[in-house]
């Protein structure tokens, strides 16, 4: 607890970024180290079923070094998994409405966090696309003829992004199971939750990845005179978008702003279990600052669903009634100035 | 307190080089200045020569001296001339001939097609493969061995493109397990490559 600009976020942040090796408010390393500072820490034990694992990532001006028990590890991907926690910041409550980059980002962060292989499909992806792109443009301004090349850029498009599209597919359908009683328990049993992958290429019922790959490989072919005229990309994965959908209704449209939050809320708490489910362990959850945008009754769902079982970090001016009810013997720290006291 | 200009400038240039950064650069100037003097002017003359002494190999893109072209490899009649392996640079070429077991003839690429790096199929060294083969109706097979990433697979599948109409026989690398390696210590991806390109036994 504590003031604002104390520095609760800051610590937040901190554990965040010890899980994942990067921030989520920034995509600059430079921006964690400090003013006028060459470089920074972050070390911590997590405790595991397995049993005590110290962790710690280095970043300065040579970039980040990650060690796992003092080893220094040689990708992070070896580290990234090692710590996996869960960030429910008010900006996550814009899930539903908000800009598509936002979904997408949010299934990269998360799904990448439990799956590497996504991970490096959508890593593969945004490259071979830049490429594309580029040769495009080239096409546009007349700079070449060739089309052979096109044709090799289209082909591996069209491999990494049905992977891509594919895996988006599974993971939503997962993530819709463990969201929807959710849903129907914070709604009261009035409403069902139904999330829908909304993709930029005509999937209707395909769904093996050869069926993707044909049609995607044909909805290019269609949009060529197009894509060639504006010099980019016209469809794939990274035009696609997720849509919510209430009792047959898409909630972004059609739904109040409380079914939105309550839409986004069933979505954070079903990662929690599907990473659970995929890892065998809770995830770290962090609220940040998140409490005072609920309601009660939203309030009491979040806390009942963790109660007990996920290790929760929450940052707030001040306890809420509810919160002070449901919460077991919290250890409450204050923050003040950058520095924290236990109270 | 600023260091001579003449050390200054040493230092200056040595950070130049990739990897090196101002601290190894200032190591590496006063231990410059601690050497023996013939020491110092053969380093400065095999930096001259490097440079000036050293071309593209016109058959193969190799680099090779300005008094060997075509290249050593290229002029090597004993060599099968049926087979090109093709390479993104020169120390492609080397780590090949290292193995002692192709005996085969080189292209060098120079590069690799990426265009949001502005490099597109003619500004690498491939124009002059494609004249090469039409030139030389003896060379049967293309064996591409390009980097494994999005680029250098780029490349491979744009060349089999454009050889295989001409009834070039193209190839790819295999990917996979690395030889004496364990399997639970490769990473997925690397796994998943091999049992895609299992063989029979």
């Amino acid at each position: 607890m504590g003031e604002n600009a104390q520095g609760k976020t800051n610590l937040l942040e901190s554990i965040y970024v010890l899980a994942l090796a990067r921030s989520h408010r920034t995509s600059n390393d430079k921006d964690l180290i400090q003013w006028q500072q060459k470089e920074t820490t972050i070390s911590g034990r997590v405790h595991r079923r397995t049993g005590d694992l110290p962790l710690s990532l280095n970043f300065s001006n040579k970039g980040k070094k990650a060690r796992v028990n003092h080893l220094e590890q040689s990708k992070l991907s070896q580290y990234v998994g090692q710590l996996n926690v869960i960030l429910f910041a008010p900006e996550d409550l814009e899930l539903v409405k908000g800009a598509p980059t936002i979904r997408r980002r949010f299934i990269d962060m998360e799904f990448g966090q439990m799956n590497p292989l996504y991970l490096y499909h959508s890593a593969q992806y945004k490259k071979i696309l830049k490429n594309r792109n580029a040769y495009l443009k080239r096409l546009q301004l007349g700079q070449t003829k060739d089309t052979v090349f096109l044709d090799v850029l289209t082909e591996q498009l069209v491999d990494t992004g049905s992977q891509v599209i594919l895996a988006r597919q599974a993971f939503l359908k997962n993530l819709e199971l463990a969201a929807q009683p959710i849903h129907t328990e914070i709604s009261n049993q009035q409403e069902k939750l139904t999330l829908k992958y909304q993709s930029s290429v005509d999937l209707s019922e395909n769904t093996n990845i050869d069926q993707i790959k044909s049609q995607f490989l044909e909805s290019l072919r269609q949009q060529y005179q197009r894509e060639k005229s504006q010099g980019s990309t016209a469809l794939g994965p990274h035009r696609d978008d997720v849509q919510f959908w209430v009792n047959g209704k898409d909630v972004a449209t059609f739904g109040s702003q409380g079914q939105q939050r309550t839409a986004a809320l069933s979505v954070k708490l079903a990662e929690i279990h599907l990473m659970q489910q995929e890892t065998g362990e809770y995830p770290v959850l962090l609220l940040d600052d998140v409490l005072s945008e609920l309601d009660a009754s939203r309030q009491t769902h979040l806390l009942l669903a963790i109660q007990d079982k996920v290790q929760t970090f929450i940052t707030a001016p001040s306890l809420s009634d509810v919160a002070k009810q449901l919460i077991h013997a919290p250890k409450v720290f204050h923050v003040k100035q950058g520095q924290i006291t236990v109270e | 307190m600023q260091y001579p200009e003449p050390i200054a400038k040493l230092i200056d240039n040595y950070t130049k080089l990739p990897g090196i950064g101002p601290k190894t650069a200032t190591r590496l100037a006063f231990y410059t200045l601690g050497m023996d003097n013939e020491d110092v002017e053969s380093f400065s003359k095999s930096l001259i020569s490097a440079k000036k002494d050293l071309t593209f190999c016109d058959t193969c893109g190799m680099i090779t001296e300005k008094d060997m072209n075509p290249c050593i490899i290229c002029r090597d009649k004993s060599r099968n001339q049926g087979t090109v392996f093709v390479v993104e640079n020169s120390r492609d070429v080397m780590a090949m001939e290292n193995t002692r077991d192709y005996h085969g003839l080189y292209h060098v690429l120079n590069g690799v097609i990426s265009p949001s790096a502005g490099t597109g199929p003619e500004d690498i060294n491939l124009p002059s493969l494609v004249r090469r083969l039409s030139e030389h109706e003896e060379i049967k097979e293309v064996i591409v061995g390009t980097n494994a990433n999005a680029e250098g697979e780029a490349t491979a599948m744009y060349l089999a493109r454009l050889l295989k109409p001409a009834g070039i026989k193209v190839t790819r690398l295999a990917h996979g397990l690395s030889v004496g390696s364990d399997i639970d210590y490769a990473d997925e991806l690397t796994l998943i490559k091999a049992v895609q390109g299992r063989t029979e036994l």
